[in-house]
């Protein structure tokens, strides 16, 4: 019986191959725990970086904020309303 | 020299023959100290190893999830989260245990004494001190003390500072020290804001880096849902100060004001004076931690004869030209005199006259004519007796008399609201039926709930019932009108726009007996009285100004009034 040396040669360099390539990819991967490990940590700082900016924003547009700005700047609250009476524009009358 | 020679080849045959031996049970010895200590790590300490391996490469971290904001009707957020910060120490790393707990002490401003109670030896983790916001974080941090570290985590962050305290509730610890929500929303809603805690499971280095190549179980947690409410940010701030500068003005012990949507039940603002802060809670009595809008209960007064009238009219027994054959003077029920409040008399007054002169002898006339079954029956439809179920934590309502302890001097007083004790919150809610053609809305805080996948689920308004017919609300508005118009209010009126309302001034019980010198102030009324945009219940207590309501709570109810209809853009009626 022949001996089926392709198949045998085929397999045998797949076998290398694919060690080879998870060799490879293990190594890629064991340095990129670094890196996750350092996107990981600057995201957390943005994040908080991101709520303490909100927490700011938020207090310095409560009303409370605003009114004591507002009165600051010189606004007064206005005592009187000027209002329109309800009778017709030209416009519109027949 | 041959002779020599010999002998000392025999000396060093000798020694060769010690020095093998020798040597080599060093070596045996050597190699037996070797398999006995491999013997102890490997077998009699196996598991240990084993387990702090897997502690050291697989690491477990806990996503904590983020408590639901409450947002008023404008989208901010009343109730938000903000970082912060508990710091910790690790006992087994401080090299100088008093200066550290020196530093801490002094930066923390925590006694020292706690500090140093805590710091024993052998623990590894120590909590000293939570709520430590970021730039506190910061400085500490870069003292670099040793064994000193921080945990992240999230507290409730008010950004209009204590605003609407009593309605919103406080976030507090349980038994095992996780957050709870105490009272109003936070009590209600406790489960829903709370959310889900995740983790992640996965392999790490030496240094604590992720390594990726090995597989990851993450466990997702989830966010709490967030609120939105029906209060009205302008309006809740206009109603806070309005209360503080009315109970400061007039002398008040405290007050409260409520103001809703008659269409809708939707609560545009609720607020009491005096109230705490969410964010320092600990620091006030308890006592104030209760809503008093919703839990407290008082004798309503005059502000009650509206609804009483309304039964009669709905019911059929009286018309508003009914004249009243009994109001020439004081009438006698069970042996009790009853009164009128200033003691005037107005014979065969009509039935419109008798809301504007809040005449109690012309209410024994409507409350006679009605009867107590009639009187209990309307009283329940009206909801007094029940709890609105107002999606806040706290509230009470005390059940009426039942039908056999009902006396005539009973039903003659309920006639004009003493005797009976309800909620302002359950007037108010009953009141919203005269303004909403006879609708009873049930009042509600949160018109919608929002999940962490930014799914809305709306809650739609609820109709209690409708206790008396649209034409009856409407002659029944008239008729408050007209006691605006012309009542004892009618000095602090508002010129441009038709206001249907009612004062009351309530005589509080103290032993068995009505206190002369003091009362419970209070307005209620809606506008504008052909479309009601807002109903809204005024309350001070114990006025010392003025006991009287139509010169204490009236005015503080037209001057809010006046600016919510400038605020809403409502062009004058009148």
């Amino acid at each position: 019986m022949k001996k089926p040396y392709f198949i045998i040669t085929f397999l045998l360099g797949l076998t290398i191959a694919l060690v080879m390539g998870r060799a490879i990819l293990q190594n890629t991967l064991s340095v990129s725990g670094v890196l996750v490990n350092k996107i990981d940590q600057e995201i957390s700082y943005y994040k908080t970086q991101n709520a303490i900016l909100s927490e700011q924003l938020l207090t310095a547009s409560s009303l409370a904020s605003i009114e004591k700005k507002a009165k600051k700047a010189g606004f007064v609250s206005g005592k009187t309303a000027m209002v329109i009476k309800t009778s017709s524009s030209l416009a519109v009358k027949p | 020299m041959m002779h020599q020679s010999i002998k000392d080849h025999g000396d060093h045959a000798e020694l060769m023959k010690w020095r093998f031996p020798f040597i080599f049970s060093i070596f045996v010895l050597f190699f037996l100290l070797i398999i006995g200590r491999l013997f102890y790590w490997q077998v009699v300490k196996a598991d240990m190893l084993s387990e702090l391996a897997q502690s050291q490469y697989n690491g477990s971290v806990s996503i904590k999830p983020e408590r639901g904001e409450m947002k008023t009707s404008d989208g901010f957020p009343l109730v938000a989260n903000k970082i912060s910060y508990l710091l910790f120490v690790n006992p087994t790393q401080i090299k100088n245990k008093d200066q550290t707990t020196k530093t801490l002490s002094s930066l923390l401003n925590v006694p020292r004494a706690s500090i140093s109670a805590l710091l024993l030896p052998g623990r590894l983790w120590v909590a000293i001190k939570s709520g430590i916001e970021a730039r506190e974080k910061e400085r500490i941090e870069n003292l670099r003390i040793p064994g000193v570290g921080f945990e992240e985590g999230y507290a409730r962050f008010y950004p209009e500072a204590s605003m609407a305290a009593q309605l919103t509730g406080f976030v507090g610890k349980d038994d095992i020290g996780q957050d709870k929500g105490y009272g109003g929303l936070e009590g209600v809603y406790d489960r829903l804001l709370t959310g889900k805690q995740g983790y992640s499971i996965g392999k790490y280095d030496a240094l604590g880096r992720p390594i990726i190549s090995e597989s990851t179980t993450v466990n997702n947690g989830f966010d709490g849902s967030d609120l939105l409410l029906s209060l009205d940010r302008s309006i809740q701030f206009l109603v806070e100060n309005k209360l503080k500068e009315g109970t400061r003005k007039y002398g008040a012990l405290g007050g409260m004001i409520g103001i809703m949507d008659p269409k809708t039940g939707d609560i545009l603002a609720m607020a009491s004076s005096p109230s705490f802060s969410q964010a320092e809670y600990w620091k006030y009595d308890e006592n104030l931690y209760v809503n008093p809008f919703i839990a407290n209960t008082y004798e309503p007064g005059s502000t009650l004869k509206p609804l009483v009238m309304s039964a009669a009219l709905d019911a059929g027994v009286i018309k508003p030209e009914t004249k009243c054959n009994i109001c020439g003077g004081p009438i006698s029920v069970s042996g009790y005199e009853l009164h009128t409040w200033n003691d005037k008399y107005y014979k065969d007054t009509n039935m419109i006259e008798v809301i504007q002169h809040s005449d109690n002898t012309g209410m024994i006339f409507v409350a006679k004519k009605l009867g107590a079954d009639r009187m209990i029956d309307y009283l329940t439809r009206f909801g007094i007796g029940k709890l609105t179920d107002i999606d806040l934590q706290g509230e009470t309502a005390p059940a009426l008399k039942a039908r056999s302890a009902w006396y005539d001097v009973d039903l003659a007083t309920t006639g004009f609201g003493q005797g009976v004790s309800i909620t302002p919150i359950e007037l108010l809610t009953a009141f919203s039926a005269l303004a909403n053609g006879g609708k009873l809305m049930q009042p509600r805080v949160v018109v919608s709930i929002e999940n962490q996948d930014g799914k809305i689920t709306k809650v739609p308004p609820r109709v209690l019932g409708t206790p008396i017919s649209k034409k009856t609300a409407e002659v029944m508005t008239e008729i408050l009108v007209n006691a605006v118009e012309k009542g004892e209010a009618q000095w602090c009126k508002l010129k441009d726009y038709r206001v249907a309302g009612k004062t009351g001034t309530a005589s509080i019980p103290l032993k068995g007996k009505y206190d002369p010198s003091s009362t419970i102030a209070s307005f209620i009324g809606y506008a504008p009285a052909e479309a009601p945009k807002f109903i809204m219940l005024v309350i001070l207590e114990k006025p010392t100004s003025s006991i009287y309501a139509s010169e204490t709570a009236a005015p503080l109810f037209f001057d809010l009034a006046h600016n919510l209809l400038e605020y809403y853009d409502i062009s004058p009626s009148k």
